[in-house]
């Protein structure tokens, strides 16, 4: 019975996304009670699975074998980061589920959105439960096309389509990485069970190169679904889908899966010191990047947005210079909270506001939003990591720690996410004086007020384990994490100092700013990164394209078509000058053959 | 001096030579079809010639010939009767008997 | 009388009844549900464990060359009758009668159906390839007299084409039979293989010097390049494919889907049939260099024409061909893991290219331009084909969950494993498989873009009025979807199906 208890989470959701599409159309209640009952149902399992004691035996069905040459297991693997991933996805969905009620209440497509959201709780299980490689591919693929659905779910938007397709193909170049990787693997090993390439890891350390190349190719994978640098483009624009979905996919779970991938990947990664450095220097540079850029972004979904990136980078950055998983993947968890409570109270604020997203037309919320408005300043203080020595708010606990093993291990890079935390209080701060305090900037803000209770409600219920995820004695129920043995005390006041600096400077410019006054076209215009990917999809995808179809049609086709037949063309039209229509040099002919022939038949 | 085998197939070379100089020169058709006349006369000449001069064991001659001879006069007869017919066909359609004319099988 | 020979017989009932003057498109469908559903039952009574065929007939035509009118059906043959029959019936539920010679037009469908199916169902080379023959004059048919656009030079160039493959094809059938001992020379594919394995092929092998010093060359190496390039031409590898996208562009709907769905499996049926298990690795490997380029111009030289497309019709021509790429990759690598996931692979693009003809046809008729610029947020007015449409490109792009991923999956750990083992670097099977792994990327990129072209972004005036699918080709559509994704699910009730009839030296 308790085997089946992870297959059971597994597919509830499917199951949900089945009825759905069948029978969502004719009812509204239907659609929302599906997924939010599948939620449910998956999140008390969770919590109930949490307590029990690891697997040691595998589960799994087999999905394709071949005699002993090839076999791909469907496995689940239940042990302390399969629970604690689990509980994270399983208590934040059906939260957002239920906000989704309010922010989609008066939308069209709610039975695709609802769908939309099962299948992708269905294949976020699927990656978190995965006991192989290929089992992973498989779900980090479909997670990819339940975001593009969802992304494109106001798909007559012609930004939201772009969007959709652009996330999807972005994935799909670090998946051609991933899958690459998983191929060198398997080739060495002969297995893609995680189980049994942890016990293969010195025939792998024996290939020298060729592991680290494998491992870098895998890491490829995360580079694209976790929006690492130079994978990171399709992040802002997913913005384009509903709040909701930006809050559960492209914030807590499904970007954070690249990095669960790490951890799940860890043992083989921790004896590749050369990939882990890459990988260290891709989130670090991630994170300072990623930072800057949202400095001077307008739209509050894509402050919230870089902002992601940017932890994610921090999250990347833990995977290269920490001892265990545990520490990204603590860091995971709390971004997750508040992270996920920053878009959904950015939702609320879209919603009163009648869906402006731009923060120069909002303004003085926090009086007529006051719920709203306390939950961001929860979320603010998490995720620039307010706190000193014991005290903090989750985020302080986690982003701190990766920090300091940074500074310990790779000093250089240590200190660059250091000068991001105190970007990114910067960032926030500024979000939060801009939206809330000053004067109202357009009608809207003079209008809004508080949102519905069912969107309210769950804002609060995540704005505890965002001030509280990071507090030892419940840090402690979920990981076992380490301190650096040789970091100077001074690094934490520097960081406490960063984070006030931080603040003090978005006070100083935002507190009472009618329009922006910092103006960085660089930033803004994120180091045009964008352009340079448009250019290099309409001027070398394009050429190559056109130069192809010219090809086809004027070499390929000419040599292999068009020469014969104008050949035969030609010989026809040469030979029939031999018609001459007169009967006598046709008899001329016949004689002049019997000769021939007759000569060379007897004179042969 | 009597006539060796050479001399009958030396006369008829020079008879189906005129015939086919006959076919390949002249204008007219039903010339060229006496020429034709004359290669198949010229072609019966030399049967004769060989069934009279390869005589068999028994001194007799090689009566293939002969009987080859009786199949070529039926079939020529035949051929100028289907022959003449489609000439006089040809005459009504076109209105001439020169085989320049007939070209209408030209490229 | 072997139920397989009623398979074959009944389409060309259907289409006598149709050419005397029966309703055309009632008796079509009947003919093709009929055909689905003796195939059905063949499935049925099929023994799993049992290797070699089943159902065999024989009849021997002329015993002085060893050709006979031999049917029968083993595992892999069985899966691709189905397919056939499954495309057949689907595409004549799509079919919207013409208006000149109806009759003809069901009658010519009937006919490609009964060609495939005879050439499934032989196991006699020579019967194989006069079915293929017998469905290349009505494809000439529906595409010169049924078709659009520039139908009529398609029309000639796709038979000519093929006639010419298929001539290439029979020289090397001619040489193989050639190689076998004097006494015991057969058509039938089951002595073929036989003979391979007890080593009598090509004992008196001949061979001819080439110029340029290049070596000599034996017979055994010629015809195993006949064989495989005519069967490639057919199959429209890399440079004989420009036949394709203009006969798929231009010819109706249920043509498509036979012929793209059905049809062009038959040159890689032909390979597992008779050059896997006839030809050892030894000499197949002499050229797998050049063939590996070949399909590495399928996949990327092609890949990238199926992007510079502006019409849907001829995208997803080319598409077609640059997904053979993926097949005759796996064929190549010659191991059970590349064969099974390449006759997965078979089904699976037939099935799906099948779909989105059938979608696309449904859309020309409707809008009467194929047009991606003119076209534009067409989920709206019609949701459901919007639907349909994104899961069957989801399916040809090689989503998990539709058969596929499972076929392009086996195929790439097939072809990273051909070849030199993997420590000791990289060859060119590995090369080929990285280049064919980007050919995903490309794939998406194409259909995705049709797609938002297509279904996404707003809705033009002229097509808010558009009326979705109806109740058959929706049916039709998603009957071939489903089946896609119980194979996709659940690959290994292929495999195990395909795998005893993958033999190989």
């Amino acid at each position: 019975m308790a085997a089946s208890i992870p297959w059971i989470i597994l597919f509830t959701p499917l199951v949900a996304a089945g009825l759905i599409l069948l029978f969502g159309k004719y009812s509204k209640p239907l659609s929302a009670g599906l997924a939010i009952a599948a939620a449910g149902i998956c999140c008390v399992l969770s919590w109930w699975l949490f307590g029990q004691p690891e697997a040691t035996e595998p589960n799994q069905f087999y999905w394709i074998q071949i005699s002993d040459l090839f076999s791909i297991p469907i496995g689940v693997t239940i042990d302390p980061l399969s629970q604690l991933m689990l509980v994270v996805v399983n208590t934040i969905a059906p939260i957002v589920f239920v906000y989704s009620l309010g922010y989609m209440a008066r939308e069209k497509g709610y039975w695709r959105y609802f769908a939309g959201l099962s299948l992708f709780l269905f294949s976020m299980l699927g990656i978190v439960l995965a006991d192989n490689f290929v089992m992973m591919f498989i779900f980090w693929e479909l997670v990819g096309v339940s975001s593009y659905i969802l992304i494109g779910h106001y798909f007559d938007r012609d930004s939201a389509a772009k969007a959709s397709k652009q996330a999807f193909l972005v994935n799909r170049i670090g998946d051609f990485g991933f899958m690459l990787g998983i191929l060198m693997l398997w080739a060495v090993t002969g297995t893609v069970v995680f189980r049994d390439l942890f016990t293969q890891i010195p025939l792998l350390e024996s290939q020298g190169v060729y592991l680290v190349i494998a491992c870098v190719l895998v890491f490829c994978g995360t580079i694209g679904k976790s929006a690492q640098f130079p994978l990171h483009v399709w992040l802002p624009n997913s913005m384009e889908g509903p709040t909701p979905v930006s809050s559960l996919l492209h914030a807590a779970t499904m970007v954070a899966a690249g990095v669960y991938m790490l951890a799940r990947f860890f043992p083989i990664l921790d004896v590749v010191p050369p990939a882990r450095e890459v990988i260290a220097w891709v989130g670090g540079l991630t994170c300072l990047f990623a930072a800057l850029m949202a400095t001077q972004q307008d739209d509050i979904k894509r402050i919230l947005a870089y902002s992601t990136i940017s932890q994610l980078g921090y999250m990347v950055l833990g995977v290269g210079v920490a001892p265990t998983w545990d520490i990204p993947m603590f860091h995971l968890f709390t971004h997750a909270f508040f992270k996920c409570l920053l878009f959904l109270c950015a939702g609320s604020v879209i919603v009163s506001m009648h869906h402006e997203q731009n923060i120069w037309k909002m303004g003085a919320l926090k009086n007529k939003m006051p719920f709203t408005f306390i939950c961001t300043i929860f979320g603010a203080l998490a995720l620039s990591g307010a706190g000193f020595g014991p005290i903090g708010f989750s985020g302080f606990y986690s982003k701190d720690l990766i920090i300091v093993w940074a500074v310990q291990n790779a000093p250089i890079l240590g200190w660059i996410a250091a000068l991001t935390a105190g970007i990114t209080a910067f960032y926030t701060f500024r979000l939060l004086f801009v939206v809330f305090l000053g004067g109202p900037r357009s009608d809207a803000a003079k209008h809004a007020s508080e949102s519905p209770l069912v969107m309210v409600i769950p804002l609060m219920l995540l704005a505890l384990p965002a001030m509280g995820a990071g507090w030892p004695f419940i840090e402690r129920i979920f990981f076992h994490v380490v301190e650096p043995e040789h970091v100077p005390h001074f690094v934490h006041y520097v960081l406490f100092a960063l984070f006030l600096g931080g603040l003090g400077l978005a006070w100083a410019f935002y507190a009472r700013a009618e329009k922006d006054p910092v103006s960085i076209p660089l930033f803004a215009h994120r180091f045009y990164i964008d352009n340079v990917y448009d250019w290099m999809v309409k001027n070398i995808q394009g050429g190559l394209a056109n130069l192809s179809n010219w090809a086809d049609r004027w070499v390929v086709d000419l040599l292999v078509v068009q020469t014969p037949s104008k050949i035969t063309w030609v010989c026809g039209y040469v030979l029939r000058f031999l018609q001459l229509g007169n009967i006598q040099a046709y008899a001329f002919f016949f004689a002049a053959g019997v000769v021939g022939l007759i000569y060379l038949l007897i004179a042969r | 001096m009597t006539p060796t085998l050479a001399d009958y197939l030396l006369v008829s070379g020079i008879l189906f030579t005129i015939g086919l100089t006959g076919v390949m020169l002249r204008r007219n058709i039903i010339i060229i079809f006496m020429g034709l006349e004359l290669m198949l006369n010229a072609s019966n000449l030399s049967l004769v010639a060989f069934s009279r001069y390869h005589l068999t064991a028994v001194g007799l001659p090689n009566y293939s010939g002969q009987v080859l001879v009786f199949f070529i006069i039926t079939v020529a007869a035949a051929e100028v009767a289907v022959g003449l017919a489609i000439i006089v066909a040809l005459y009504r359609a076109r209105q001439t008997t020169h085989v320049e004319d007939l070209n209408s099988m030209k490229f | 009388m072997s139920p397989l020979l009623y398979l074959i017989l009944l389409p060309l009932v259907g289409a006598a009844l149709a050419i005397l003057g029966l309703p055309a498109r009632r008796v079509a469908i009947a003919a093709a549900a009929a055909n689905f559903l003796l195939s059905v039952g063949l499935v049925f009574s099929f023994d799993f464990t049992a290797t070699g065929y089943q159902f065999v007939s024989s009849c021997s035509v002329m015993p002085t060359l060893g050709i006979a009118f031999t049917l029968g059906a083993d595992g892999l043959s069985l899966a691709m009758l189905v397919l056939s029959t499954v495309v057949t019936l689907a595409a004549v539920c799509v079919a919207r009668p013409p208006k000149n010679h109806p009759a003809w037009f069901f009658a010519s469908l009937l006919f490609i159906s009964a060609g495939a199916l005879g050439a499934f169902a032989s196991v006699d080379a020579f019967f194989f390839y006069m079915f293929h023959e017998l469905a290349l004059v009505p494809t000439f048919l529906l595409i010169g007299i049924w078709g659009s656009g520039d139908r009529q030079t398609a029309a000639w160039k796709v038979t000519i084409y093929l006639a010419f493959g298929s001539f290439v094809l029979l020289i090397g059938l001619i040489g193989l039979w050639l190689a076998m001992p004097v006494g015991e020379r057969s058509f039938d594919m089951r002595v073929i293989a036989d003979q391979a394995r007890q080593g009598a092929l090509f004992l008196n092998d001949t061979s001819m010097a080439l110029p340029f010093g290049w070596g000599t060359i034996h017979g055994v190496q010629v015809t195993y390049l006949l064989l495989f390039l005519g069967f490639g031409i057919l199959v429209s590898l890399f440079p004989f494919h420009t036949w394709a996208p203009q006969a798929y562009a231009s010819a109706p709907a249920p043509a498509a889907m036979l012929h793209a769905g059905v049809l062009k499996k038959f040159g890689l049926y032909g390979i597992l049939r008779l050059i896997t298990p006839v030809f050892p690795p030894e000499i197949a490997s002499q050229f797998n260099t050049l063939l590996l380029v070949l399909l590495v111009g399928n996949l990327l030289y092609v890949g990238f024409v199926t992007i510079a497309q502006r019409k849907l019709d001829l995208m997803l021509g080319y598409s077609s061909v640059m997904h053979m790429g993926y097949i005759f990759l796996g064929l190549l690598a010659w191991n059970p893991i590349g064969l099974s996931g390449a006759a997965l692979m078979l089904i699976a693009h037939g099935l799906s290219i099948a779909a989105l003809f059938a979608l696309c046809g449904e859309l020309r008729e409707r809008t009467g331009t194929l047009d991606l610029a003119d076209l534009g947020g067409l989920a709206k007015p019609m949701p459901i084909f919007g639907l349909l449409f994104g899961f069957a490109t989801m399916a040809s792009i090689g989503l998990p969950g539709f058969a596929n991923f499972a076929g392009e999956l086996m195929i790439f750990f097939g072809a990273f494993s051909a070849g030199l083992p993997a420590k000791t670097g990289f060859n060119n099977f590995q090369i080929t498989t990285v280049i064919a792994l980007w050919g995903v990327v490309i794939s998406a990129i194409y259909m995705l873009r049709a797609y938002r072209q297509i279904f996404m972004g707003p809705v033009a005036e002229c097509w808010q009025n558009l009326a979705d699918l109806t109740t058959v080709p929706r049916l039709c559509v998603i009957a071939l979807i489903i089946l896609l994704l119980i194979a996709g699910f659940y690959p290994q009730l292929l495999i195990n199906t395909i795998a005893p009839a993958l033999i190989r030296l």
